[in-house]
C-alpha cells in the first residue's frame, strides 16, 4: 500500500466523511435530549418515550396538542385523510393515564386493557375510566398499558397501592387484540426484578432506553421521505398498512389491513388466559369483569360500499369468545350489538363512534360503551364502600 | 448488519477500525479481522457462525495436509473432501428443499410416491461468497497457485473479513494474499482519501440511485400483468439499473472499506453496460463471479480446446450452474440457458457483429441483456412469460407507473453514468475541495435518508 504524502490538504475525503459522520452522529445524540414532543402526531409516541421498565408511560407528564391525528392516516401515510382534534394526555406518578390527584382518593375499580382502555385519540375527559367515573360516581383508575401484558400479579401490587374500596377489575379485550399468552419463567423473573428496581433507577433505564429509541432526525428525515412518497412523486411505501374503504355515504374510513385480514380468518378461542386471570385474581378477593370492544372493521363493514365479499371467518370471534367466558362463569359484556347497532345510526347522520382516520373509537364510542357498562354493572346502585360482587352478578 | 446502516456506520466500522488500528502486529490485526468479520455476520444469525468456521476450518486443515504432502494421491484428496464438504453445505442450506420439491414432483409426474421433507431451512445469509472463498483457496493451493498459510487466524481473517464477507466479491487468497502479508505495515491515512472515496461513490449508487428506482419499479412489478409496452420496457429497464447500481455500490463500498483497512479488493465491475459483446459483458459484470465459473469450471471442463461442440457445451454447462447459483428456482436456469445460448450465438456471428458500428454492438448487447433480466426479475414463469409478452407484443397505454417521472429521470442519470462516465475503478479519486464538498453533500443525503427509512438489503445478498 502507498505511503502516506507529506502534504495533506484538509478538504479531503478521507477527512471530510469522518468529520461528517461524527458530527451528524453528535448532532442526533445532542437533539434526543430535548423533548420530542413538538416532533410527535399524538400523544402515544411521546408519552411511552421515556416509560420506565414495567410502566404504561413516563410518569408525572401532561401532553397538548391541538392537532393531533389518527394513527392510520400517520401509519398509511395519508395525510388528507388527517382529522385534526386536540388532545390532553396526562399521566400519574405510577405512569397511568390519570389524573395526579386520584392516586391520593379512594378508588372504585381497576379498568385494564390496551390503547382502547388508555384511551388512545381522545382527551383525558374523554377516556373510558374518566367516562364512568362521571357517570357513576366511583372512581375508576385507569391502568391500561400498551406493554402487551396484563398479569394478575401487576395488578395486585397496583392495588396494593391504591386506595381500593371495591375490589373489582375491569379488563378491556379489543378484538383485534392478540390474547397475551401466559407468560414464561423468564419473563415473570424479568418483571419481578423491574418491579424491585428503585425508581430512580428504573426512571434512568427509561430516560435511555428514550434516548436510544429514537431522535428527531429518524422522525425529521422519516417525514421527508413520506412527503415524497405521496403516490404522486414515488409510491406510497406505507398504503398496504391500511385499507382505504368507502362508507354507503360516501365517507373515506381506513382500516388497519391486519384488523381487516383478521375479520376474514378464523380465530381459535383460548380460555387458558381468563381463567388464570380470574383464578389469580379470585384469591385476592377481586372480581373480574370482561368487556369486549368489536374492531372498527366489524362495526362498519356493513356500511361499506365495496366490501370484500362473502361472510368473515373471523366475524364471530368476539360472539364466540363471550359464550365460552360465560359458560366458565366470567362476567362478561359484548359490545358488539350495542355498538353495531348505534353505528348504523348514526352514520344517517354522518357521526361515528370510531375515529375515521384512527384504528381507536372517539369519545361518541366510548361515551356509549360506558353508558352500557354502566347499565350492566351499575355501580353508582351500590355505595362505593361496598363490594360490588352481587353487583357484578346482577343478570 | 448492512453496508448502508446506521448501525453499521456509527457502530461497527469505527470500533473495528480503531481496533485494527490500535494494534500493529501481523498476528494482531488479522485476529482483529477474523473477530470483527464473525461479529459482523453474527448481527445476521450468531448460529451460522459455526457453519462458516466449519467451512474456513475444513480448508485450512486441507491447505496445512497439501503443505504437508507430495502424494498426488493424497493431495487429490485433500481437495476432494473440503470441496465436497462445502459443496455440501452449499446444497443442502440452498439447493436442498429444491432438489427435494423436483424429486417429488418427477416422481409423482411418472406414476411413483415419494414425499422427501420439505425442510424450513433458512440459507445463511453470504454463504455462496464464503463457500467460493475457500473451494479457491484449496483448489489453488493444490494446483500450486498458492502457499497456504499456516496461520489460523491469517486464513479466518481471509474467509471472513467483512467487507467482503456476505455479497462478495469473491476474492481469491492470491489476489489479497500480499496485502494479508503486509498488514502490518499498512498505513493508516495512506488510503483513507481513496476508501472513503469509493465508499461514498458506493453509497451514492446504492441509497440515492437504486433504491429510488426500486421503490418505484417494486409496486409497478407487483401488478405485471397491467403493464403497457411502454411501462413494461420502463420498469426492466429500471430494472437493469437498479440491479447494476445496486450490486456495483455494494463492490465500491467493499472495495473502500478494504481500502479503509490497507487491503486493495479487485474490480467486481468494469462498466459493464459499455459492453460491445455478450462475451464481453460477462467479463466485466460481476468478474469476481464470472472469472470464478470461468477458472474453476469452464477451462477444468476443457473450454474452447475441444472444438466447437464442446465448447458450447462447455458454455452452457458454465452459464446453466452459473444461473442457478443466483438462486435455486428454475427461473435462474432458464436465464442462465439463455446467457448460455447468447454466448454460443456470440461465438457463431462473432465476425459479422464485430463489422457493426459499435454503438449499434453496445445497444444490442444491452438489449439482449435488459430482456434476460425480465427473466432474471421475474418470480416465476407466468410473470416471465407475461413480462415478455408485454415488451415485445403492443399493450397500448400511457405510463402508468406511480413515481414514472421520477423514474425517467433516473433513468436518465442511471443510463448517462452507466455508459458514459467512468467508472469507480477509472476515476483518480483525488478529488478538488469543490468535489470534496459536492460528495459530501452526497453522502450526508445518502445519510439523511438512512435515518428516515429501513436500510434496504442488497439484492445479493438472497444469492
Amino acid at each position: 500500500m502507498g505511503q502516506p504524502t507529506t502534504h495533506r490538504p484538509v478538504w479531503r475525503l478521507g477527512r471530510v466523511i469522518p468529520c461528517l459522520l461524527v458530527v451528524v452522529f453528535l448532532a442526533d445524540l445532542v437533539s434526543r435530549v430535548p423533548s420530542i414532543d413538538p416532533l410527535t402526531f399524538r400523544a402515544w409516541e411521546a408519552m411511552s418515550r421515556n416509560r420506565p421498565p414495567g410502566a404504561a408511560f413516563e410518569p408525572n407528564r401532561r401532553y397538548v396538542n391541538a392537532r393531533a391525528y389518527g394513527d392510520l392516516a400517520s401509519f398509511g401515510n395519508l395525510p388528507a385523510m388527517r382529522q385534526y382534534r386536540p388532545e390532553v394526555f396526562t399521566t400519574d406518578a405510577l405512569g397511568f393515564r390519570n389524573p395526579p390527584h386520584v392516586l391520593g382518593g379512594e378508588v372504585s375499580a381497576i379498568l385494564i386493557g390496551d390503547s382502547f382502555a388508555v384511551g388512545s385519540g381522545v382527551s383525558d375527559d374523554e377516556t373510558l375510566s374518566s367516562r364512568l367515573t362521571k357517570i357513576t360516581g366511583c372512581v375508576v383508575y385507569n391502568a391500561g398499558s400498551d406493554l402487551g401484558r396484563v398479569v394478575p400479579k401487576e395488578v395486585l401490587a397496583l392495588a396494593r397501592r391504591l386506595h381500593l374500596r371495591n375490589h373489582l377489575v375491569m379488563r378491556l379485550y379489543a378484538e383485534d387484540a392478540a390474547v397475551p399468552p401466559m407468560p414464561t419463567r423468564r419473563e415473570r423473573l424479568l418483571w419481578d426484578l423491574e418491579a424491585r428496581m428503585p425508581a430512580r433507577l428504573r426512571a434512568l433505564i427509561g430516560r435511555l432506553r428514550g434516548l436510544a429509541a429514537v431522535g428527531p432526525l429518524q422522525v425529521l428525515s422519516g417525514r421527508a421521505v413520506k412527503a415524497l412518497e405521496d403516490d404522486r412523486i414515488l409510491p406510497n411505501r406505507y398504503a398496504g398498512y391500511v385499507v382505504r374503504a368507502t362508507l354507503d355515504n360516501g365517507d373515506p374510513m381506513l382500516f388497519q389491513a391486519s384488523e381487516v385480514n383478521n375479520f376474514y380468518r378464523r380465530r381459535e378461542v383460548r380460555l387458558d388466559y381468563w381463567q388464570w386471570l380470574r383464578d389469580t385474581l379470585r384469591p385476592a378477593g377481586f372480581d373480574l369483569l370482561v368487556v369486549l370492544v368489536p374492531s372498527k372493521y366489524t362495526v362498519y363493514r356493513p356500511f361499506l360500499v365495496d366490501q370484500r365479499p362473502g361472510p368473515g371467518a373471523g366475524a364471530d370471534y368476539l360472539d364466540r369468545l363471550e359464550q365460552d367466558l360465560r359458560a366458565a362463569g366470567i362476567p362478561v359484556l359484548n359490545l358488539t350489538p350495542l355498538i353495531s347497532a348505534e353505528a348504523a345510526r348514526d352514520l344517517r347522520h354522518d357521526r361515528y363512534l370510531y375515529w375515521l382516520d384512527d384504528i381507536h373509537w372517539n369519545a361518541r364510542g366510548i361515551a356509549l360503551a360506558a353508558g352500557a357498562i354502566r347499565e350492566r354493572w351499575p355501580l353508582a346502585d351500590a355505595p362505593c364502600s361496598t363490594t360490588l360482587s352481587r353487583a357484578v352478578e346482577k343478570p | 448488519m448492512l453496508f448502508n446502516s446506521l448501525g453499521f456506520l456509527y457502530g461497527f466500522l469505527p470500533a473495528t477500525y480503531l481496533a485494527f488500528w490500535r494494534v500493529t502486529g501481523k498476528a494482531q490485526r488479522w485476529m482483529v479481522l477474523a473477530i470483527g468479520g464473525y461479529v459482523f455476520y453474527s448481527f445476521w444469525n450468531y448460529k451460522f457462525c459455526a457453519l462458516m468456521l466449519f467451512s474456513t476450518g475444513v480448508s485450512y486443515l486441507a491447505g496445512l495436509a497439501l503443505l504437508r504432502w507430495q502424494s498426488p494421491r493424497l493431495r487429490r484428496w485433500c481437495v476432494v473432501v473440503p470441496v465436497c464438504a462445502d459443496l455440501a453445505v452449499l446444497g443442502f442450506f440452498k439447493y436442498g428443499n429444491f432438489m427435494a420439491g423436483n424429486i417429488n414432483a418427477v416422481t409423482s409426474w411418472l406414476g411413483g410416491r415419494s414425499s422427501l421433507p420439505i425442510l424450513d431451512i433458512v440459507l445463511p445469509v453470504g454463504i455462496s461468497f464464503y463457500t467460493f472463498h475457500t473451494i479457491t483457496y484449496v483448489i489453488d493451493a493444490y494446483r500450486g497457485v498458492i502457499t497456504p498459510t499456516r496461520n489460523f487466524f491469517k486464513y479466518a481473517a481471509y474467509v471472513s473479513m467483512f467487507p467482503q464477507l456476505v455479497a462478495g466479491p469473491i476474492v481469491r487468497y492470491r489476489q489479497i494474499e500480499q496485502d494479508f502479508e503486509n498488514v502490518d505495515r499498512a498505513h493508516e491515512t495512506a488510503n483513507a482519501d481513496t476508501g472513503w472515496s469509493f465508499f461514498v461513490v458506493g453509497l451514492v449508487e446504492k441509497v440515492l440511485i437504486a433504491d429510488t428506482i426500486a421503490s418505484i419499479i417494486d409496486p409497478a412489478l407487483a401488478r405485471y400483468s397491467q403493464l403497457s409496452t411502454v411501462d413494461a420496457w420502463l420498469v426492466v429497464l429500471g430494472f437493469a439499473y437498479q440491479v447494476y447500481f445496486d450490486f456495483a455500490g455494494y463492490s465500491d463500498m467493499a472495495v473502500g472499506l478494504g481500502h479503509l483497512f490497507g487491503f486493495r479488493i479487485p474490480q467486481n465491475f468494469n462498466s459493464p453496460y459499455k459492453s460491445a459483446d455478450i462475451a464481453d459483458m460477462w467479463r466485466r459484470w460481476h468478474i469476481s463471479l464470472s472469472s470464478f465459473f470461468r477458472d474453476y469450471l469452464y477451462i477444468p471442463l476443457g473450454g474452447s480446446r475441444g472444438g466447437r461442440l464442446l465448447t458450447y457445451r462447455n458454455l452452457m454447462f458454465t452459464m446453466v450452474l452459473c444461473g442457478l447459483w443466483h438462486g435455486a428456482s428454475w427461473i435462474y436456469v432458464v436465464f442462465g440457458a439463455y446467457q448460455g445460448l447468447l454466448l454460443i450465438l456470440n461465438s457463431m456471428v462473432k465476425g459479422t457483429w464485430e463489422r457493426l458500428p459499435l454503438a449499434a454492438r453496445r445497444i444490442g448487447t444491452f438489449g439482449l441483456w435488459v430482456v434476460g433480466l425480465a427473466i432474471f426479475r421475474s418470480t416465476g414463469f407466468p410473470m416471465a412469460g407475461a413480462m415478455l409478452q408485454r415488451m415485445f407484443t403492443w399493450h397500448a397505454g400511457t405510463t402508468g407507473i406511480v413515481g414514472g417521472t421520477v423514474l425517467i429521470g433516473m433513468l436518465t442519470v442511471a443510463a448517462g453514468l452507466a455508459h458514459f462516465a467512468p467508472n469507480s475503478f477509472e476515476m483518480h479519486h483525488r478529488w478538488s475541495p469543490g468535489w470534496v464538498g459536492a460528495m459530501a453533500v452526497l453522502f450526508g443525503l445518502g445519510l439523511f435518508m438512512l435515518y428516515g427509512s429501513r436500510p434496504a438489503p442488497y439484492l445479493y445478498f438472497q444469492f
